[in-house]
């Protein structure tokens, strides 16, 4: 059966089909589909976990047990769940485990393009890089059947052009899982010094051995003096350079870019040029290897962002000396004006960054962020610092630390459980004056609204059992609300921390739930005569709905307003009129 | 020979579900088709592109600048941010309507006159008013849909519901 997938969603069937019991993640952009395919196979046991560490440690262990098991996660999360990684090719599995990560080159949703394939050099673990959707089936499925046969884990590195490009996909159907049952060994599993000396002479000859893998995943194929390697997705823009620029080439294709086959030494002494997304981690293995190479290291190829067929028609056409004329595109006919993202139409986090913003004025507030759909708010200058999953309450320790600065530290829910509980306990255990934001929507929004801890463990029972003074607050309700957090706000200038907890569900979800249940969501509009053109509404509140118009009014679009009210409440002259019954609405959104 | 085409406008237009469609439709006439679409950050309000391309067999799943034969706009304003991907030869097709970006504001007749003027190949779509004719807005993707997948010599996707059929018959008579 062919059918029309995802790469994320081909890379879930290919796994289903090799027996796949245990499935794990936390959702990160390009990664969230893999988890998201498999949750509707009840018959295996799929979970989202507070983190990718969690993730990680749950399928491993699973794999320990015998289990085929799967974990998947964007590239940073693999940092996190870096620890259980290294000892994963120490100890080996009995069921297959299969590691996925997806690269983000050109960061269209992260914060760095860093490389999966290094992780595999540095923790001896075999990657596997498929090409297209097609292949992601394929390679998932082949990726756990070679790591149950050889004990090992193996790592599946996408990337966003693979894991968010649709194509046709010929799948195969799912295999019945194949759960574990842990058998003891001791001396495998226990990685105490005394053990863990043997696990890596044993490491090193394995990874010999698996060298010999790779080559199941290498296949050579055109002719011609011209020599091209080419790993994962940078294969599909070869093929179409090639075809450009109408010549022939022997182009050698890497399926497993790490390790790369020994048996490549035959090429040694030969020019190659090399296309692979991201470092050049196949570039520098060819060079060990005797091969003279030309692409990322000397240029060729630029060092950072995404390929695509003209930047590689252009590389290969400059290294064998052939013309290349690259399109031109036509200019158009006035300026394109940034459109930035900005946070949706009644989204909760406008309200608590209003709240914030009123509640702090003049005292100039240190704003340390986090990752999530929040950091949008850096359109309001309400994010100083957005480094990693944590760096809100993490670094924002640190600033405070620096010399008595006033920290607002704004994490969301999920992120909250993920990152930022244990930096919580080093604030009870030595207070820092600052002020920590939880804004709660209930989801993990920016990804698509999975699940988030925060409905079964929220936010006020952890930070309360530490002894940090914690409010709750609306945000939809602004005005009260800024009453309430002026309050916590003086617990800070007392030098203490102080908890908000700001909750009401993503927007996108509520709003979603209520068209589905045929629910009318209110709407507001501009009384023109009231309007006074303070702003208020369109630039410090900076509802994406809210348009200021040439002569300064504001104005809603109505088929963007969701209908939240936060635009009347700020509005001094009462210019908002609703349309529908509000409290209704906001009763019903608390429900989502 | 491969078809490139870019999808433009704002997030939360169904510019992701209308490039969907297109690529079905170009699987239903028997096409290989890659779909290379954005999630996350790059959908909150702001602006989106998604790649399709199609043809006997695509392998790169992306196009680059001056690589596409079809601009597809679900937004005027997108439309000039389009151009940068349109080749000599390429056509653009604009819904007429401007979706206000942050702290400025466009009058959506002057744009499309700016566009109209310009030497490109181009249609313009009156696929949101279309849209509200039929009830709501979030129709103006198929009755953009139906006007492209004509143009491009596309049958329509199977997956159309009854209102977005009739959306997209209604882009397609425009052709």
């Amino acid at each position: 059966m062919k059918a029309l997938l995802l790469g994320n969603e081909a890379i879930a069937y290919g796994a289903l089909s090799a027996g796949l019991a245990v499935a794990t993640a936390y959702p990160g952009t390009p990664a969230p589909e893999v988890l998201e395919t498999l949750e509707e196979f009840k018959d295996r046991f799929v979970h989202w976990a507070t983190n990718e560490k969690t993730a990680f440690e749950i399928a491993y262990g699973a794999a320990l047990a015998g289990a085929r098991a799967l974990v998947a996660m964007k590239h940073v999360g693999l940092n996190v769940a870096a620890d259980p990684l290294h000892s994963a090719a120490y100890t080996g599995v009995e069921g297959g485990l299969l590691i996925i990560t997806a690269d983000d080159p050109w960061m269209h949703s992260s914060q760095n393009e860093q490389d999966t394939r290094w992780y595999g050099l540095q923790s001896y673990v075999p990657v596997l890089e498929p090409s297209s959707p097609a292949e992601a089936f394929k390679y998932a499925k082949r990726g756990i059947e070679v790591s149950e046969q050889a004990k090992h884990p193996v790592i599946l590195r996408s990337v966003t052009r693979v894991s968010h490009v649709r194509a046709p996909v010929e799948l195969e159907p799912p295999s019945p899982p194949k759960w574990g049952k842990f058998t003891k060994d001791v001396k495998r599993f226990t990685l105490v010094p005394a053990h863990a000396r043997e696990r890596r002479k044993e490491l090193v000859e394995k990874w010999e051995r698996l060298r010999e893998a790779s080559s199941m995943f290498m296949a050579a194929e055109g002719s011609g003096d011209f020599l091209i390697v080419a790993s994962g997705v940078g294969y599909a823009y070869v093929k179409e350079a090639l075809r450009r620029l109408g010549v022939d080439a022997t182009v050698v294709k890497l399926g497993m870019p790490v390790p790369i086959p020994a048996k490549l030494s035959e090429y040694a002494g030969r020019e190659a040029v090399v296309v692979e997304e991201g470092d050049p981690v196949v570039e520098l293995q060819l060079r060990a290897l005797g091969l003279k190479t030309r692409g990322k290291l000397d240029g060729l190829f630029p060092k950072y962002g995404e390929l695509d067929a003209a930047k590689v028609a252009a590389g290969i056409a400059k290294a064998f000396n052939i013309p290349y004329d690259p399109p031109r595109p036509p200019k158009p006919p006035m300026e394109p004006p940034p459109r930035p993202p900005v946070l949706c139409p009644g989204c909760p986090h406008q309200g608590t960054f209003y709240i914030l913003k009123m509640a702090t004025a003049g005292l100039s507030p240190v704003w340390s962020g986090d990752i999530g759909c929040y950091s949008l708010s850096l359109n309001t200058g309400q994010q100083d610092i957005i480094t990693h999953m944590g760096s809100s309450v993490g670094l924002g320790y640190g600033v405070a630390a620096s010399g008595r600065q006033f920290v607002v530290a704004t994490v969301g829910d999920s992120t909250f459980y993920h990152a930022s509980l244990p930096q919580l306990v080093d604030l009870a255990v030595r207070p820092q004056p600052m002020l920590i934001v939880v804004m709660d929507n209930g989801y993990t929004a920016m990804t698509g609204g999975q699940p988030s801890p925060a409905k079964k463990v929220p936010a006020e029972k952890i930070t309360e059992a530490l002894g940090i003074p914690t409010f709750v607050i609306d945000p939809a309700r602004v005005k009260q609300s800024v009453e309430v957090v002026k309050k916590a706000v003086e617990v800070v200038k007392s030098g203490k921390p102080a908890v908000v907890v700001s909750r009401r569900p993503c927007a996108l979800v509520a709003v979603r739930k209520a068209r589905r249940a045929g629910l009318q969501t209110p709407r507001y509009r501009v009384d023109e005569e009231k309007c006074v053109k303070c702003g208020l509404c369109y630039n410090v509140l900076r509802c994406s709905a809210i348009s200021k118009r040439p002569d300064g009014k504001a104005y809603v679009d109505p088929s963007l307003c969701v209908g939240c009210g936060m635009c009347a409440e700020v509005c001094p002259t009462n210019a908002f009129k609703a349309e529908g019954n509000r409290e209704a609405w906001l009763a019903a959104w608390s429900q989502a | 020979m491969v078809t490139s085409v870019v999808v433009v406008g704002v997030g939360g237009q169904g510019v992701l579900t209308l490039a969907r469609w297109l690529g079905e439709s170009a699987m239903a006439a028997g096409y290989d088709v890659r779909i290379a679409e954005v999630h996350g950050m790059s959908q909150r309000g702001g602006s989106v592109e998604v790649h399709v391309r199609f043809g006997e067999e695509v392998h790169a799943p992306i196009v680059e600048e001056g690589g596409a034969d079809y601009v597809v706009a679900m937004e005027a304003l997108e439309a000039l941010r389009g151009y940068k991907y349109l080749s000599p030869r390429g056509v653009l097709v604009v819904n007429k309507r401007v979706i206000q970006p942050p702290g400025r504001w466009y009058d959506v007749a002057q744009v499309v006159e700016a566009i109209a003027k310009s030497e490109v190949r181009h249609y313009v779509v009156p696929a949101f008013e279309i849209a509200l004719q039929l009830g709501s807005p979030i129709y103006e993707n198929a009755v953009l849909l139906g006007f492209a997948a004509k143009l491009m010599g596309l049958p329509m996707p199977p997956s159309l519901d009854d209102k977005n059929k009739e959306a997209f018959l209604r882009g397609a008579a425009l052709v």
